[in-house]
């Protein structure tokens, strides 16, 4: 019954937002833009986070994927289209091999050393000028995809949240959820009943990682030019870590609520304080944290459950 | 209890043998560049003094209070503004800012300690570097909606400063860094091995559970221990005023940089912490007294960070 | 037939003997106590044939075959199973989720096959409303849950650590009934750890005595208790 519901719900928002371009203008539009990128970048780092992990290397990846997008048709004369899949793979492949030196890691090394991954590729791009355009950044010759036809590029942002939510949707239907959560909780017991922790962190930290790079793709393709200190703005990482807190973690839902309420509330703080806009961010991160650390999703259910025990 | 004893012991030993490593490759370095390239030298330590006495606070903290605090940078350049508009209004010099920004930071750190941190002491690791994060944030935000991103200096004759030898010239001035940061590394190990307040904060450090039985108000040592580093930072908010234009995010890549150098050097390992900054940053003037290679001198501190942290969690799981 | 033995196992942590060559071995439908004072290095010893830790000398054979330095999670597929003294049930799973993981990982089943599998085992060890949040369970069924969590790797060979902690009497024979049962049935080679003697006597056919890392004593319970050696071992603890 209330799996009916949810389902049925969740059409409903399907069809409103395929059909949003059909009576939405183009400035809302675009704020639907910014908030599905947004909200695909929670949903990827809450998929990490599943397993214990928590990274603060989104923007990395995600510049990666852009630059890998923006210079696979500048430099090696890729058709546009190919390129957003070339930015995943390209994101992907990085974070294989870079998942076998720094998922050795945990905590705040894990956090950390990801971090630092994100400022190392900011600086490599920045330094290759040659290759990259340097710090003045690159410009895609043939400008904005789909000559930057508002409904087509709002489309293409909704695919990239597509695939997000499919793979966690994926991650929470599979057996992976099983590996993640045993490694999540403990990975001593969890290599008890036969986990390969290493293995699933691996699947894990390249899927959600390809999916970042994805995203990137799809951005700078969107906006037909890439800058380092642009694309890899810690936006990029404290953005979506600020809504998946919000919303709740461990589960597509709460990154999905979080996403569109902080995102509207974001481009609206935008056009009143243009400097330090993000200090809500900041703010909501710790309120978070010390008073409603499963976020909104975490709150309704605990209230909901105290109903019920009120009534019995 | 024995065994923990043990235990404790060898690790005490680890860490010497990491520290004496790392001192002698510094000094095997040091001495292969001072023949080659003086200026090297000369610029490598001041900037060293300078990641030396930002990170050594941190690493009082993460020792004891057992937190990764990625606001440390944030709160450095907190106080260097409250020292500009301070010096400004006033039309004081900076270094006599030293101790009261020391004293407003501490005070500032103590709020947030007990307002934020304290509370979330209790949760999951995670729970409290995502929180500092969005301290880190927060304290960015503020100063760039008060003053917005422009940059603000205070131009001071005596930072130029230099003694030439020779056809070289060597400016001279952040040895005050340098002589801070001693300063701390001695100081703190004073204060932590002589002082009553300085061995309960030791004590609650190792075992916090044993101090609260003994009688120590574990909170507030760990208040006491967050204030102290933040004084340490702020003073050094004063200091680096002088030197160096200040903007919103200027503190950020200290934050990083002091997690770096007190991962390298071994958390609890204070002395250990100035020999990683005398590496990183001889590395970073290497490179940067080469045309060719200058742009790269950023990406050094990376590299380490991932080398060290990396190398030293293989020797752990091997002896797991 | 051998099941599992160790040849001078040695275990170091930082200057501390935890377990000092230990030889040992485990027959198939044999119930083994492993028993010795506080900080004997029984925990280790399980975490060290279990692949938890990596011993720093000796030998660990599993049927025939040398599983020395293997990984944990290797071991668990081959059959080898284990309980923590400290539980902790997964949280964000239900009681049968939970034993559903040993049952996809070390056993390779697909989800429903693996729902199906922990069901039963959920049944066998008398757990009904399988799925509850593991926060509602009694102490008793914690205890069940670890071993049905164990099982569900589908094991030859099971190391239990005091699982027996925390239970009244009426609850410690429904375990110890319930633990002799399934180790009939599935002709398990059980490790039991415990400090409880009467268990000890009541539930194994043999026991070995670890102190201050090395093996003092093995055979039946009533012929090492007389030991004095194992005697003195656990005066010397308790004074
Ligand atoms: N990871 C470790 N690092 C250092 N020392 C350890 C470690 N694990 C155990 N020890 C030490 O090894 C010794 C043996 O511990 P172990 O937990 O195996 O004892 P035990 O026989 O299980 O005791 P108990 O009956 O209390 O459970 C103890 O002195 C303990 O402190
Ligand atoms: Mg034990």
């Amino acid at each position: 019954m209330n799996r009916n519901i949810a389902r049925a719900v969740a059409a409903v928002v399907a069809a409103v937002a395929v059909a949003l371009p059909a009576f939405a203008g183009a400035y809302p539009l675009q704020v639907a833009r910014n908030v599905m990128m947004y909200m695909a970048l929670a949903i990827t780092w809450d998929m990490l986070l599943r397993s214990g992990q928590i990274s603060f290397g989104i923007a990395g990846l995600f510049g990666l994927g852009a630059y890998a997008a923006i210079l696979g048709v500048v430099r090696g004369g890729m058709p546009v289209w190919l390129s957003i899949p070339f930015a995943a793979v390209v994101a992907a492949a990085a974070a294989f091999l870079l998942g076998f030196l720094i998922l050795r890691l945990r905590a705040m090394y894990f956090s950390i050393v990801t971090l630092a991954l994100a400022e190392m590729f900011r600086i490599v791009i920045h330094n290759l000028h040659d290759f990259t355009g340097g710090p003045e950044g690159i410009v895609m010759p043939a400008g904005v995809i789909f000559g930057g036809n508002a409904a087509a590029l709002y489309w293409l942002t909704l695919a990239g949240l597509a695939v997000a939510l499919a793979a966690s949707w994926w991650f929470e239907k599979s057996r992976i959820r099983f590996a993640l959560t045993a490694i999540g909780n403990n990975e001593i017991s969890a290599s008890s009943s036969g986990v390969n922790i290493f293995r699933w962190l691996l699947v894990a930290f390249t899927v959600t990682s390809g999916i970042q790079g994805l995203l990137g793709g799809i951005y700078v393709q969107s906006y037909g030019f890439a800058t380092p200190d642009g694309v890899f703005s810690a936006d990029f990482t404290l953005l979506p870590l600020a809504m998946a807190l919000l919303g709740g973690m461990h589960g597509t839902v709460g990154p999905v609520l979080g996403a569109v309420l902080l995102g509207l509330v974001s481009e609206w703080l935008k056009l009143k304080i243009p400097y330090g806009h993000l200090i809500v961010y900041g703010i909501i991160i710790i309120i978070v944290i010390l008073f409603m650390p499963a976020g909104i999703l975490g709150l309704a259910r605990k209230m909901s459950r105290g109903a019920e025990g009120g009534k019995s | 209890m024995a065994a923990k004893q043990n235990g404790n012991k060898g690790k005490h030993m680890a860490l010497k043998r990491r520290t004496a490593i790392l001192a002698a490759l510094a000094a095997a370095a040091t001495v292969l560049i001072l023949l080659w390239k003086p200026t090297v030298i000369n610029n490598g330590l001041q900037q060293a003094g300078l990641y030396a006495a930002i990170a050594i606070p941190m690493g009082l903290v993460l020792g004891i209070v057992h937190i990764v605090n990625l606001a440390h940078g944030e709160f450095m350049m907190v106080a260097a503004y409250a020292t500009y508009f301070a010096c400004k209004a006033l039309g004081m010099d900076p270094l006599f800012a030293v101790l009261p920004a020391a004293a407003v930071t501490a005070l500032l750190g103590w709020v947030v300690f007990r307002l934020t941190i304290q509370r979330a002491l209790k949760a999951p690791e995670l729970n409290q570097l995502i929180l500092t994060f969005g301290i880190a944030i927060a304290l960015t935000q503020v100063v760039n909606i008060l003053f917005t991103s422009q940059t603000y200096k205070i131009p001071l004759e005596y930072v130029s400063a230099s003694i030439d030898i020779g056809e070289n010239t060597f400016p001279v001035w952040s040895y005050v860094f340098v002589a801070t940061a001693i300063l701390y590394a001695v100081g703190l190990r004073l204060f932590l091995t002589r002082t009553t307040a300085g061995k309960a904060a030791v004590a609650v450090g190792q075992n916090p559970r044993g101090a609260a039985i003994v009688g120590i108000d574990v909170n507030r040592s760990y208040g006491l221990v967050f204030a102290l580093a933040l004084a340490l930072v702020g003073a050094m908010g004063a200091l680096f005023l002088t030197k160096s234009a200040i903007f919103p995010q200027v503190g950020s890549p200290y934050t990083m940089k002091s997690f770096c150098l007190v991962a390298m050097a071994g958390i609890g390992n204070i002395p250990g912490i100035l020999g990683a900054s005398v590496l990183l940053g001889l590395s970073e003037q290497l490179l940067r007294a080469f045309r060719e290679t200058r742009a790269w001198a950023d990406i050094v501190f990376f590299v380490l960070i991932i080398a060290v942290i990396l190398g030293r969690s293989v020797s752990w799981r091997r002896k797991k | 037939m051998t099941k599992l033995s160790t040849t001078d196992l040695l275990c170091r942590f930082s200057g501390l003997v935890a377990v000092n060559k230990v030889s040992f071995a485990m027959d198939e439908g044999e119930i083994l106590g492993i028993i010795g004072p506080n900080g004997a290095g029984k925990t280790t010893f399980i975490n060290l044939v279990s692949g938890i830790i990596m011993p720093t000398a000796g030998r660990i054979e599993y049927k025939g075959r040398d599983i020395t330095y293997l990984p944990a999670h290797e071991r668990a597929r081959m059959g080898i199973a284990r309980t923590y003294q400290l539980i902790h049930p997964l949280e964000n799973l239900s009681l049968v989720e939970n034993v559903m993981v040993g049952a996809i990982f070390a056993q390779g089943q697909g989800l429903k096959t693996a729902r199906r599998t922990a069901e039963e085992l959920c049944e066998e060890l008398g757990l009904s409303d399988v799925d509850r949040d593991t926060a509602r369970l009694s102490i008793l069924e914690t205890k069940k849950m670890e071993i049905a969590r164990a099982l569900a790797n589908d094991p030859e060979v099971l190391f239990l650590d005091e699982v027996m902690a925390g239970l009244n009497a009426d609850e410690t024979h429904d375990l110890i009934a319930t633990i002799r049962r399934i180790a009939v049935e599935r002709r398990l080679a059980v490790g039991v750890v415990e400090h409880v003697m009467g268990v000890i006597r009541e539930l194994t056919h043999r026991v070995i005595v670890l102190e201050a890392g090395e093996l003092i004593a093995e055979g039946p319970y009533d012929e090492v208790s007389r030991n004095p050696r194992v005697i003195e071992a656990y005066l010397g603890g308790a004074a």
